[in-house]
């Protein structure tokens, strides 16, 4: 062999080593570049963003849209640009301007076959709308705030009293109300129209949708952070874990909505190519007393209740991996403002299980022979039913018969806002401190009688909690918390607010409960899913990707 | 008749086999080994063994105690529903077949209304318009009983009331409810009663589809039907659950439908089988 | 008997309007709010009032009732009030998925049903008689979702052969007769046994008729006896019945789709319930009355053609 010969054979080699290596950085694509998702439900409610509520419909929504600023895909805690590239705050704290990205189109509708691009304008139309009460459901949350063009580019947000820089972004996130819809589309189609035919900025465009069957978004090739490498993503509706389960296994479907049962989740994620994947944050599960009605107008009863009950246990049938027991009736750690156990053990707000304990509270109260309620409980089981029937079991022991009226989902709303149960067992997620203690317990936002009937179902704030003859209250704390502008201290009176209100019972935090999505281990989500802030579901972005099997 | 029945074997196996039935549902709380409420956190979806024999479920409950406390609800919902079916749906029906006239258009009108619902869509609409809890799933089912025994008794009637007896009694002035009780229904109570023992089978299973639905009596009291609708969620964990609360609804409605089907056979003998 | 035909339907008229005001009635007492089903927790009063204006349901319940019936009238079925879907297009992509079931059990029904039914009742007592019974007992006494999921357990899961993903497309043959093989099993199997017991019993019936025994008496061959007297008449009743049964199975039809995650009028009825969607709940249960008015009509029809004793009066 000749001298030539072999280093020209050197460098081939060379050459295919380095094409290797280049390979196993870069993973090969799968050829479709399709994404199926099922999720656990029947059909769309609406892809309007600021009126989609549930799990599937925020998922389809996430992708479509864009806020003036976003959390970065599986974060929660610090925000980035989105449809705006930066902002100002004036020196009074009050007015904020953002400067809007050059050349961000909207997807194309009928009478726009390019879309446009989107300006000031939509802007401030979409944030109107979105204080709306009539048009959205989170107008609350823009009372006192206005909104002006100062330049096709430029957008200036004035708000009447100073908040925390944490509470104003989240309401211009991209979530919710925050989201930036096409005015030009509203005005041609009308309100109804965006329902089943969304039209926004982001990676993903509407293409067509099947009632009771599928969504299905294609790639927007236009996008500003680059086209996606998923050509479609398709949202199928299957109330049926078992179908959604086999699709899995057959790789009909990459990613599923699970069972919240761990035992499930285990079986499921022995299927070959299958990772089940559990995230945050989580809808906090909490019991509600009814405090301005017997028996649980006395704090006594209350505690001997709290005392009964075994949230860990509560824990353990939800499945160990899935539920976490909770101490804050607001929102979960590492949120700001969220307590701790620790923190909570601290305060003595624990009250852990002890029966005997129980029967000495119910004693004291006048029930020495146990005590009889019927509760109203939603029949949706993970969020609803199932802790509610393990509760159920718990304080049997210490004499509490809790007899359960299981009714539908939208009567359950329906009726614990009418005051109907003594105790109300409720699974939420709101996006700050904030908006949980002025919704849940706030006095304007009583069920029925407050000024602004809402969710505050345990009446805390028009009723005397410890039986000392005053009101409780943490209307104060509440409204101190949301105008400190210094992050710390905000989180310390949150922090005042909620274990002020667990002394005196009004709440028992139980658990929360992670999402869990199984999904094939060649789909590449693009992001680390730790926390999926808009959507409750894996967030699908210009990245996510298939690689190949 | 006694021994036509011990001699008809497939009414003799149905029956006693729903007799062991209606034992195992009103002794329940003595045969049942465990509470059917107690759970077991520790002992979640777990596979047959000595200490249960039918596995546990997804709380930890002993899965043979709640089918044998289920019994309870299918029996006393078949049971009452068929009933009630029957004692408001003869009523009209021979109300109908004897007085004739506009009480026959009306009545006959109101059971070709409820008719045109398939038997199962009129149950799950009325029930979710009701809501679901032991009384109103009673009512329901015997709603769409009612029809059916109103038919059956009006058909019946309209064959007999040419009878012999019936003109006689007619003839010698005896009043109506006379006629009906005393001539009339003695002679249609036979073929009623085996429609109404094949009828409890349908009601059964009708609950046994609400409930799989999620429109039966609510958890976590136990019934077949909530029992297989749990169950398949973790079908690929437990099949035990779906698999055996199933096996009991069917040999239930079994049961019935070979004691209706046996007594059918003796009391039109040209069908008997032997 | 086309004026057999119009009379007939006219005679349905009024029965279809007390059936219609049932439907609304059933609909407007279903507890819940709509605009809370599709406005979830989070919303506020203000937003679930503008919502309920907007769907209609702040109108009174007789201008509602109007409203409903004549759109009715005109052959408008409206549109969802959850998603603004019109629901005759929904309906329309779920109704052959149905029809296609129901008739492919009604087909196995009929196709195994009547041999296996004449032969019991043609040997009666024999071990295929037996068997029959056994059969057709079961086939009466299963509850329709436990077959299915019976066989969900063995086909799918323990030996994934079937797909329990939806219904398949249309445009792709063998794809939706993959997905229909297990629903349209449990549907015909439970088919099979009706159409087995009553073929048996009606030529049961006939055999015992005196010119049944005439004729044999006459010495007339067992085989023409049994096509040229028996069969003939015996065949009224298995048509007739076969439409009552086809009633049950339209039943039986919700189950197997909601155990199968089929689309369907069962899966669309059901989901509409639980979403409070009223004109969608309205429009299906109007549906399948209609359904089951016309099998009605068609099976007395069939009767008559077969039956020429039956002339329409």
């Amino acid at each position: 062999m000749k001298k030539k010969h072999i280093i020209c054979l050197a460098m081939a080699v060379f050459l295919m080593v380095c094409w290797s290596a280049a390979d196993a950085a870069q993973p090969k694509l799968a050829k479709e570049q399709i994404l199926n998702i099922a999720f656990d439900a029947g059909d769309l409610k609406t892809l309007d963003p600021h009126q989609a509520a549930s799990t599937n419909d925020r998922s389809a929504v996430d992708p479509i849209y864009n806020g003036l600023v976003r959390y970065p895909p599986g974060d929660q805690v610090k925000v980035e640009p989105d449809l705006a590239t930066s902002w100002k705050l004036s020196s009074d704290k009050k007015v904020w301007t953002f400067s809007l990205r050059k050349g961000v189109f909207f997807h194309p509708f009928p009478g726009f076959p390019k879309g446009y691009e989107l300006t000031a304008e939509d802007v401030v139309y979409s944030l109107t709308r979105a204080a709306d009460p009539k048009r959205s459901s989170y107008a609350g949350e823009y009372t006192g705030i206005s909104f002006e063009a100062v330049n096709p580019y430029t957008v200036k947000i004035t708000i009447d009293k100073p908040v925390s820089e944490t509470l104003f972004l989240a309401k211009f996130a991209s979530y919710a109300g925050g989201f930036i819809v096409s005015k030009k589309a509203i005005e041609a189609k009308g309100d109804e129209w965006i329902k089943i035919n969304p039209v926004g900025t982001g990676p993903f465009m509407f293409d067509s949708y099947e009632p009771r069957q599928k969504i299905v978004l294609k790639a927007n090739p236009k996008y500003f952070r680059g086209a996606p490498i998923l050509k479609q993503v398709v949202i199928l509706f299957m109330p049926a874990v078992a179908s959604r389960e086999f699709g899995l296994r057959t790789g009909e479907l990459q990613i599923i909505e699970g069972l919240k049962e761990d035992k499930w989740a285990e079986t499921v994620a022995s299927f070959p190519d299958v990772v089940v994947k559990t995230f945050g944050p989580c809808e906090s599960q909490v019991l509600h007393f009814n405090m301005a009605k017997p028996p649980f107008n006395d704090v006594r009863v209350r505690k001997a209740f709290s005392y009964a009950v075994s949230r860990e246990e509560v824990a353990a049938f939800m499945g160990k991996g899935l539920a976490v027991p909770i101490y804050s009736p607001a929102q979960a750690p590492p949120a700001p403002g969220a307590l701790t156990k620790e923190e909570a053990q601290k305060a003595g707000v624990i009250y852990e299980n002890n029966i005997a304990e129980a029967k000495k509270l119910l004693a004291e109260a006048g029930y020495p022979d146990g005590l009889k309620i019927e509760v109203i409980i939603s029949e949706m089981a993970s969020s609803y039913q199932k802790p509610m029937i393990a509760i159920q079991a718990q304080v049997k022991k210490a004499g509490i018969d809790m007899a359960l009226k299981v009714v539908d989902h939208s009567s359950f709303h329906s009726l614990i806002r009418d005051d109907a149960s003594p105790i109300v067992y409720y699974a939420s997620w709101r996006p700050n401190v904030d908006v949980f203690l002025t919704r849940f317990y706030h006095s304007d936002s009583v069920v029925k009688t407050g000024k602004k009937p809402d969710t505050n179902f345990t009446h805390y704030g028009a009723v005397d909690a410890d039986g000392d003859g005053k009101v409780d209250s943490i209307d104060e704390l509440i409204t101190k918390a949301r105008w400190e502008l210094d992050a710390a201290k905000q989180a310390a009176l949150w922090r005042e607010a909620q274990i002020q209100m667990l002394k005196n019972v009004a709440v028992v935090p139980i658990i929360r409960l992670k999402y869990n999505f199984p999904m094939k281990s060649y789909v590449d989500l693009g992001h680390p899913l730790e926390f999926s802030w808009a959507t409750y579901s894996p967030q699908i972005t210009e990245k996510t990707r298939i690689l190949a099997k | 008749m006694w021994t036509a029945f011990l001699r008809n074997r497939t009414a003799l196996v149905g029956g006693v086999i729903a007799v062991l039935i209606v034992f195992v549902g009103v002794f329940a709380p003595w045969i049942a080994p465990y509470d059917p409420l107690a759970q077991d956190s520790f002992y979640r979806l777990a596979d047959r063994s000595v200490k249960h024999w039918l596995g546990t479920d997804d709380f930890g409950r002993d899965v043979l105690s709640r089918i044998i406390w289920g019994t309870r609800i299918s029996l006393i919902i078949g049971v009452a529903s068929v009933v009630a079916g029957l004692i408001v749906g003869t009523l009209m029906g021979m109300m109908a077949g004897f007085l004739r006239g506009k009480t026959e258009t009306v009545i006959m009108r109101f059971t070709d209304v409820i008719m045109c619902f398939p038997d199962l869509i009129l149950a799950i609409a009325v029930t979710a318009a009701l809501g679901s809890n032991l009384i109103n799933l009673i009512l329901t089912i015997a709603l769409v009983m009612t029809p059916r025994f109103a038919r059956l008794s009006h058909g019946l009637i309209l064959s007999l009331r040419e009878r012999d007896y019936v003109v006689a009694a007619q003839a010698i002035g005896a009043g109506v409810p006379r006629i009906l009780i005393r001539h009339i229904f003695p002679n249609i109570f036979g073929e009623l009663l085996v429609a109404g023992t094949l009828w409890i089978g349908v009601a059964i299973r009708l609950e046994a589809n609400l409930a799989f639905i999620g429109m039966g009596v609510q958890p976590p009291t136990p019934t077949w039907g909530n029992m297989i609708r749990e169950g398949v969620d973790v079908l690929i964990n437990a099949p035990w659950i779906s698999v055996f609360a199933g096996m009991s609804i069917l040999i239930t409605i079994l049961s019935f439908n070979m004691l209706g089907d046996g007594v059918r056979d003796m009391v039109d003998p040209r069908l008997r089988g032997e | 008997m086309f004026s057999y035909v119009v009379r007939r339907m006219l005679q349905s008229i009024p029965i279809l309007l007390i059936v219609l005001t049932l439907v609304f009635i059933v609909v407007r007492v279903l507890p819940g709010d709509p605009a809370v089903a599709a406005l979830g927790d989070y919303a506020s009063k203000d937003a679930v009032n503008a919502l309920r204006e907007k769907m209609g349901l702040n109108a009174p319940l007789w201008l509602q009732y109007m409203r409903f019936i004549g759109d009715l009238g005109r052959g408008d079925l409206g549109i969802s009030i959850i998603t603004g879907y019109p629901v005759a297009k929904q309906v329309a992509t779920v109704l052959p998925h149905t029809l296609l079931l129901t008739m492919s059990a009604i087909i196995l029904g009929y196709l195994f049903g009547v041999p296996l039914g004449i032969s019991a009742a043609v040997r009666r007592n024999s071990f295929v008689d037996y068997f029959n019974r056994v059969f057709s007992l079961l086939g009466l006494s299963v509850p329709a979702f436990y077959l299915g999921i019976l066989l969900i357990l063995l086909f799918s899961i323990k030996i994934p052969l079937f797909p329990v993903v939806g219904a398949g497309e249309f445009h792709n043959l063998k794809d939706l007769l993959r997905h229909l093989f297990l629903p349209a099993l449990t549907l015909g199997l439970l088919m099979t046994a009706y159409i087995t017991r009553m073929s048996r019993s009606s030529i049961l019936n006939i055999l015992a008729e005196d010119y049944v025994r005439t004729a044999h008496a006459k010495g007339v061959a067992e085989n023409r006896v049994l096509y040229k007297h028996v069969l003939r008449n015996a065949l009224i009743p298995i048509v007739a019945l076969g439409g009552l049964y086809a009633v049950v199975l339209i039943g039986s039809s919700v189950m197997v789709e909601i155990v199968f995650s089929r689309p369907g009028l069962g899966t669309l009825m059901v989901g509409a319930i639980k979403q409070r969607d009223y004109t969608t709940l309205q429009s299906v249960m109007v549906i399948y009355t209609v359904i089951v008015v016309l099998i009605n009509l068609l099976t007395d029809l069939i009767y008559g053609l077969i039956d020429p004793r039956i002339k329409y009066h």
